[in-house]
């Protein structure tokens, strides 16, 4: 009898039973795990000070560019000139995505148009650099810069990568996507909201 | 080449050529562990300890995630877990609900072993361990009070270390030294955490090793205090009233956790604060060093030793002298040795002499500390000729049932404000806690014993 | 079903039993009608009455806004009826007293009022009794800096800040304490202008130190109306301070059903096993 003690054979009922508690005690850890999983997710005040964020146009000269800040990233809502909206039609040949197809930092539906934008006069995109997250200068003037050449658009100053008014990485650049559209909507002609774009 | 001879084979065969320790190991502390087969209810409480260590360890590291150790953040980022991690106010419970029954489980876990003579030889090392450990989670839980920065945080910590301040000579310098600065503020907040957050957790991980390694050494006691080792199978070499540990008391012990935790959970769901004693209501206040609570007291798990602090007043030092007279000359007459008699002698004449010369302030803390000591001394108090308390004359269980009938009324007085009620009630309790142990080597053997079984006595279930 | 866990919650916070009992001289308290917090319309109501008259001296810091999604408001009427200012509503309920300015001007600072219903909890009395008595509990006192005090506190330096809607009241305050060998009774009396008269009686013998108050409404439906949005704004500030319970509770349920059937499954299990063990 005592061998049977020290190894107990693993009969229907006790298999029936170690699983049966098994099972259930597996569910009830998983069940335990999932708050504890989820406090790594943001917290409210990390969700407040993500949430979205209204920039006023009603300021913006044309040829200008307004810097607001969301979730910590600089956007940039640049009011384009006639001119600036030309170039942007002329550099489609000379842009690695003219059409804003890859998906690394997807372009919302509403923005994958020539322009880019929502209104034609209002570029808004994240000023951060799709390389390695430096931020570009600009917008600079065609010519004003060797680097940049003949086309204006903006310049990030860590490795040379260049950008046209519509955002789009030029041909043979270190960044390899186009600078990054996020989600907005206006709220009305003078409003703009950065962040959401829910009913846009 | 190097490799052990492995019996095992796929992973775990390569593992065990490798280190075979992970094996053997397994095999001598579970699954060939040979554990007393009559265990009853009592004996659930050690590796519910186990668990509640892990639980606290694991909580306490999601808690550190969020919690700011600043005076001016505190309190707030308690509050911040609470209402706005995701699962943050489950984590937080799980915590405050695992500090209080880590106590409940320990005291019950210490109770088992006055029962039954867990300490007795050649168990004294492990019982030594366990007091130490138990000196640990008071030092863990103190220091873990001050962390939410409430007012009942903040002054429980101000009086605590102002009882060292009581020491003659060196205590304010002491106090000082331990505080950082002239009062509880940031600089004590900061060490405090350090020492909840890891000093003591070491600590206390190194001791529950140390305590398990030293009964698996020895083996476990048992209800009827009858040594299983000396009655082995002549086949096996096992104790004939054995059963290893796998799987006989995994399963055991995932049942009495399952009990565990309907306890625990339904107070961690329904009734978290429970009334104020494990999360008091004045810790709702953010600490003011400009303004005391009306009531101050510890924790309910410390009550106990602070009523006794607390009748520790003037008139208490007179009963005291007499009590320490007349326990000095039951001494003097006991011992044989000469030298012995006269260190009996000079010792009371010197604490006669310092009762009225030291503040009974300090007193009061010297009879708090002796009162956590005392249970070190177990191992020699007890005198009595067998270890469990089934086979001690019934009058002995009565007793031990007195003395915790004291302890809990001891403990329920200290979480009252005072009141002549309450001061009688605290000296008498207090006189009776000492005289339960330091009168022990003589009531312990007084009486009839039983006689010993010399197997377990063991009912089939 | 909800409400009845709710309540349960209530009574093991300790809410729902008789307070130990008001000690010495300190007032008895009125009970706070518990059910007030699981009704919907008077957590938004006393929400509402909260934002309109505390909000502005008391700071909640620890609240946000949006929390308040769980009495059943949207973010559109938060940030319509009870946002005053332009804080988002995604903010904390801060304000914009500064806590040196407010020394300065009633001697102490306004305490934060997000965990005040368990803040104020004791051995005498329940933290909704005692904010529900203090806030029912103002009389006029012409001789004090404000022109009020208080039954629950007295020397408050808290104003009546809702005084216009109790309406005037006359007080009457007996209080009974001992001079060693006997007792003396004080009553004062406060008329609706604040004036006060005292009358002291000694009586033969000693008896228990007990205070006991009442009040007389000029405008009596005014008055009622005035307890019910009380009641309404301390059932809004139990959930402040513990805007969870409820969800915890609903859980609480199902992880015992599970831990019950789990113990069953244990059960057997060790059962399987033990049956062996002769």
């Amino acid at each position: 009898m005592s061998s049977s003690i020290a190894n107990p054979p693993v009969d229907d009922g006790r298999r029936l039973a170690i699983a049966a508690t098994c099972v259930a005690g597996g569910a009830g850890v998983i069940a335990a795990m999932v708050p504890l999983v989820d406090s790594f997710n943001p917290s409210e005040r990390a969700k407040a000070a993500g949430a979205p964020v209204e920039a006023d146009l009603s300021g913006l000269t044309p040829g200008d560019k307004m810097t607001v800040e969301w979730r910590g990233k600089p956007v940039w809502i640049l009011r384009r000139t006639p001119q600036m909206i030309a170039s942007v039609k002329s550099t489609a040949d000379r842009v690695a995505d003219p059409a804003s197809a890859r998906n690394a930092y997807p372009t919302p539906p509403y923005a994958k148009n020539e322009l880019r934008s929502i209104k034609p006069e209002y570029f808004i995109a994240v000023g951060i650099c799709s390389h390695l997250g430096c931020s570009p200068v600009g917008p600079l003037a065609g010519g004003s810069n060797a680097q940049l050449g003949a086309d204006p658009g903006f310049l990030c100053p860590c490795h040379g990568s260049t950008f046209d008014l519509a955002g789009r990485v030029f041909k043979n650049k270190p960044a390899p996507d186009n600078l990054e559209v996020p989600p907005h909507k206006y709220l009305s002609d003078a409003v703009v909201l950065i962040g959401d774009d829910a009913n846009a | 080449m190097g490799l052990h001879n492995t019996e095992y084979k796929g992973l775990l065969g390569w593992i065990d050529a490798r280190m075979p320790t992970m094996m053997a190991e397994y095999k001598r502390h579970v699954s060939e562990y040979y554990a007393p087969k009559n265990f009853n209810f009592w004996y659930i409480f050690g590796s519910l300890a186990l668990v509640v260590l892990v639980l606290q360890i694991v909580t306490g590291i999601f808690l550190t995630m969020h919690y700011k150790p600043d005076a001016a953040m505190a309190f707030a980022s308690v509050e911040y877990i609470m209402r706005e991690v995701p699962g943050g106010w489950f984590i937080r419970y799980l915590h405050s609900t695992g500090a209080s029954f880590f106590f409940i489980v320990v005291y019950l876990h210490m109770f088992r072993g006055l029962l039954y003579g867990s300490y007795r030889k050649p168990r004294e090392l492990i019982w030594i361990f366990g007091c130490l450990i138990f000196l640990c989670l008071m030092a863990e839980a103190f220091f873990g009070y001050l962390l939410p920065w409430g007012q009942m945080s903040y002054w429980g910590a101000q009086v605590i270390v102002n009882l060292f301040a009581a020491i003659p000579l060196i205590g304010p310098d002491l106090a000082l030294w331990i505080r950082g600065d002239y009062v509880i503020g940031d600089a004590t907040l900061n060490r405090f955490f350090a020492f909840h957050v890891i000093a003591i957790p070491l600590l206390l991980l190194g001791l529950a090793v140390a305590h398990i390694l030293a009964l698996h050494d020895v083996g476990s006691n048992n209800p009827d205090g009858v040594e299983i080792k000396d009655r082995l199978d002549p086949a096996t070499g096992k104790p004939l009233d054995g059963i290893p540990f796998h799987p006989y008391y995994t399963v055991h012990d995932i049942f009495g956790l399952s009990l565990f935790m309907i306890a625990f959970f339904a107070i961690l769901f329904f009734a978290p604060e429970l009334f104020g004693y494990f999360i008091e209501w004045n810790n709702f206040i953010p600490a003011d060093p400009l303004q005391t609570p009306t009531h101050i007291a510890p924790v309910w798990y410390f009550t106990p030793y602070y009523s006794i602090l607390r009748a520790t007043t003037t008139e208490f030092m007179l009963v005291l002298a007499v009590a320490t007279v007349l326990y000095g000359v039951l001494l003097f007459f006991a011992l044989r040795s000469g030298i012995g008699k006269a260190v009996v002698a000079v010792t009371t004449l010197v604490l006669l002499a310092g009762y009225f010369v030291l503040d009974p302030k300090f007193w009061g803390v010297v009879l708090m500390g002796a009162s956590t000591l005392i249970f070190f001394g177990l191992p020699w108090l007890d005198q009595a000729p067998v270890k469990s308390m089934r086979y001690r004359p019934g009058w002995h269980f009565v007793l031990l049932m007195a003395f915790a009938v004291v302890f809990i009324v001891l403990g329920y007085f200290g979480t009252q404000p005072p009141s002549p009620v309450n001061q009688y009630t605290s000296m008498v309790g207090t006189l009776l806690y000492f005289a339960f142990f330091l009168l022990m080597p003589w009531w312990s053997r007084m009486g009839g014993f039983g006689p010993v079984p010399d197997r377990v006595s063991f009912a089939a279930h | 079903m909800t409400r009845i866990l709710a309540m349960a919650a209530l009574i093991a916070l300790g809410w729902a039993h008789a307070p130990v009992g008001a000690a010495g001289g300190e007032a008895p308290m009125d009970k706070f009608p518990l059910t007030r917090s699981l009704d919907l319309p008077a957590l938004q109501n006393g929400a509402r009455v909260f934002a309109n008259y505390c909000l502005s001296c008391h700071s909640a810091n620890l609240m946000r806004w949006n929390r308040l999604a769980d009495i059943g408001l949207e973010d559109k009427q938060i940030k319509e009826y009870l946002i005053f200012g332009n804080q988002k509503v995604g903010d904390t309920m801060s304000i914009a007293l500064r806590p040196a300015d407010a020394k300065a001007w009633f001697g102490k600072v306004p305490p934060d009022l997000s965990v005040i219903a368990r803040a104020r909890t004791s051995f005498e009395h329940t933290g909704p009794d005692y904010l529900y008595t203090l806030l029912r509990g103002y009389y006029r006192d012409a001789g004090s800096p404000t022109g009020w005090n208080n039954v629950v506190y007295p020397n408050i330096g808290m104003p009546h800040v809702m005084w216009e809607r109790q309406g005037p009241r006359e007080a009457t305050i007996q209080r009974v304490s001992n001079d060693g060998k006997n007792a003396i009774r004080t009553v004062s009396v406060f008329d609706t202008a604040g004036q006060g008269r005292v009358t002291r009686e000694t009586l033969k013998g000693a008896a228990a130190e007990h205070v006991e108050f009442s009040f007389k409404s000029a405008d009596a439906a005014a008055a009622r109306q005035f307890d019910a949005d009380v009641a309404d704004l301390v059932a809004y500030l139990v959930f402040m301070t513990d805007p969870g319970a409820g969800s915890r509770v609903r859980i609480g349920v199902w992880v015992l059903v599970f831990l019950t059937v789990f113990s069953v499954l244990a059960w057997w299990l060790n059962r399987t096993y033990w049956k062996d063990v002769k």
